[in-house]
């Protein structure tokens, strides 16, 4: 508790509170920008954090994100157009809303169910996390090679539908943080002689080229399209009848999104969509979803922001991302000589606590930006096409050459971009090679130390009880839809259809 | 069947399925970056030393991935996808418009290339006024110079062109 205070006192500081702000206004900016998604935003970002201090970087990165979901859901709301996967439950009810002028209602309880359901997330994380930490203290290589053996698992869940190919990107990413100089060795790995890839590909070109460039790529095959925008007239409050009506949705969906936002991968979107449902269900006007339902924007962005603080969880505590912008916060931290885990805890608490409130403060500044300059942000989504992505385009160049100065790490951006564009079109998620890309080494280390302790037998890791536990839920968890397959070809052999 | 007998008869045969086609690159792939691990270096007494060799890690990692590609050629754990249409021609351009870029980076630095970039591609992408796309460039190069250069000190290409002047 001390530490969380003085985490809160260093808002007090001038440059910090700057770089929350700028943080908060950049993520609602580049988040509501149609096609660029809060994970791009984080990634384009990034290079901007190298000349930071640790905490700032932490402070400015939390803030991006807490905002980018927010961010996305004005354009989601305003042209059907969600800047973030996460807001797409948004847009169901969202544009019919604007549609018949209520425009400024949708924005407005947007930006109020964003906040409530954020802050529930981080005072979630202020609790949970250092529970959690002390748990993983018992933690050694063989547990911590479990964890991201199921870390990596449930990527199957994320984006696409086609759990194998998912798995099959996260290996690619395992494959790619591979290259480089082998530590315990002293061997060059996929280095083709190339003296700039002897310490490994670095994160900031592959993300920014699987983002941005990828979906650059995409956006220019539209480039012939016409896109409407709705009138915003000046934002309304919501009442405190529609603020009764949303509250259980909110309250529901606050706390089903920051438990699947803890769990490794899944994120906001995944808890979003979960919530649109789960507020359907308990709703008493279940005929209104889809047709301009408060309710429906409510649940979904409750959802979305409560998962940021619940990613952040296993993020922080335990070294492993809980969803695609925090892998991206993740390899951020290692790239500023961060490696976050129980040990951040104990050595640096008031690190940690820094984040924590500055996602809090990050959470009240999009409320009142939301609520007082919606309709300027709605602004940002009018950005023609052809300034737009050119734009990203250079904004990506600069910010993958900055770091090193090195015109390699820019080609790398290019070939990234190739390869998430064809991943796209193929059915591929591009979050899982990331996933592996920032967990291949912690898994490599953890399973060599692993079998130096086990004097290299396999059969060691079935000793450790945390490690059986946690093998068990990865092949419980893979073979989850099978067995989901299953059971309902079981439960459908007994239903009686009657006429 | 041609793209044109498939739009006017919706009910024509689909098109053939990419699985399998995704599964052989992914098996080349595969087999060709284990290949590559045989090009490592060792050291001696590696084995000895309980590491395990430099090569083990990417190899395990190399003998899911061609189980997972397996996988995809039954359509198991991977739904049935169409071949994806062809890509559209404004993104190979984009594509070919980038590696210009980056060709005219060696000759006249990053700048000059960024705002060229910004004013040609955003002509190409359907913006009409010529003096609108260029201010809005120079505007944006001249932020983006203002904060990595003079605020963060980074050192970008000047180009051939660039070194002569100097």
């Amino acid at each position: 508790m001390d530490a969380f205070i003085s985490g809160l006192a260093i808002l007090a500081d001038p440059t910090m509170l700057f770089l929350i702000l700028s943080g908060t206004v950049l993520g609602i900016v580049v988040g509501a920008l149609p096609g660029i998604s809060g994970s791009t935003t984080t990634a384009l970002l990034l290079p901007l954090t190298l000349s930071m201090t640790p905490a700032g970087a932490l402070a400015f990165l939390g803030s991006i994100y807490c905002a980018a979901n927010f961010g996305g859901s004005i354009t989601a709301i305003l042209i059907n157009s969600p800047g973030d996967p996460s807001a797409s439950a948004t847009a169901f009810d969202g544009y019919p809303m604007a549609k018949r002028g209520e425009a400024g209602k949708a924005l407005g309880i947007s930006a109020i169910a964003s906040a409530i359901g954020g802050i529930v997330g981080v005072v979630v994380l202020v609790l949970i996390a250092p529970v959690l930490a002390d748990m993983a203290y018992e933690f050694g290589p063989p547990e911590y090679f479990a964890l991201s053996l199921f870390g990596l698992s449930m990527v199957a869940a994320i984006g696409g539908d086609s759990p194998v190919k998912n798995l099959f990107a996260a290996c690619t990413g395992v494959l790619l943080a591979t290259i480089g100089t082998d530590l315990t060795t002293g061997v060059e790995r996929f280095t083709f002689g190339i003296y700039a890839l002897t310490d490994g590909i670095e994160f900031i070109p592959v993300l920014i080229g699987l983002f941005a460039m990828a979906e650059l790529f995409e956006q220019a095959a539209q480039s012939g399209q016409v896109q409407t925008f709705l009138k915003m007239d000046a934002v309304k409050l919501p009442t405190m009848a529609d603020f009764r009506k949303c509250a259980k949705s909110i309250g529901i969906s606050s706390v089903i999104g920051t438990f699947i936002g803890a769990l490794p991968a899944l994120g906001a979107t995944t808890a979003a969509l979960i919530c649109y449902n789960e507020t359907k269900r308990w709703s008493k006007h279940k005929e209104e979803f889809g047709k301009g339902a408060i309710e429906g924007i409510a649940g979904p962005e409750a959802a979305n922001n409560a998962a940021v603080g619940g990613a952040m969880v296993p993020t922080l505590a335990l070294g492993i991302p809980g969803s695609t912008s925090t892998a991206i916060i993740l390899a951020g931290l290692i790239i500023q000589g961060v490696r976050p885990g129980p040990h951040l805890f104990k050595e640096q608490p008031t690190l940690l606590y820094v984040v924590l409130a500055s996602m809090l403060a990050a959470n009240l500044l999009y409320l009142v930006l939301g609520l007082g300059a919606a309709k300027l942000f709605a602004r940002i989504a009018m950005i023609r096409g052809g300034y737009l992505w050119p734009a990203v385009f250079i904004l990506s160049v600069v910010g993958a050459y900055a770091p090193n100065q090195s015109l390699i790490d820019v080609w790398i951006m290019l070939v990234f971009g190739v390869v998430g564009f064809l991943f796209r079109r193929h059915g591929f998620s591009p979050a899982p090679l990331v996933m592996g890309l920032v967990l291949g080494k912690m898994v490599e280390e953890t399973l060599k130390q692993s079998l130096l302790i086990f004097d290299q037998s396999w059969a060691m890791f079935l000793t450790r009880p945390i490690v059986v536990t946690l093998f068990a839920v990865t092949v419980l968890g893979l073979m989850a839809p099978l067995l989901a397959r299953l059971w309902r070809r079981w439960t459908g052999n007994g239903v009686h259809h009657t006429s | 069947m041609t793209t044109e007998a498939r739009d006017r008869d919706p009910a024509a045969a689909p098109r053939p399925r990419s699985a399998v086609r995704i599964s052989i690159v992914a098996l080349a792939f595969c087999l060709a970056a284990f290949a590559l691990t045989f090009s490592f270096g060792s050291i001696a007494g590696e084995e000895l030393a309980g590491m395990g060799s430099a090569a083990l890690f990417p190899r395990l990692v190399l003998g899911v991935m061609a189980v997972l590609a397996l996988l995809m050629a039954f359509g198991i754990g991977s739904p049935p996808m169409e071949l994806p249409p062809p890509v559209h021609r404004m993104s190979v351009v984009v594509g070919l418009a980038m590696i210009a870029f980056m060709g005219a980076i060696a000759l006249v630095g990053m700048w000059a290339s960024c705002v060229v970039f910004l004013v040609v591609v955003g002509r190409m992408w359907g913006e009409r006024s010529w003096v609108r796309l260029t201010v809005s460039a120079i505007l944006m190069c001249g932020a983006l110079y203002a904060l990595f250069v003079t605020f963060l000190h980074g050192v970008f290409p000047v180009g051939m062109i660039g070194a002569l002047l100097q």
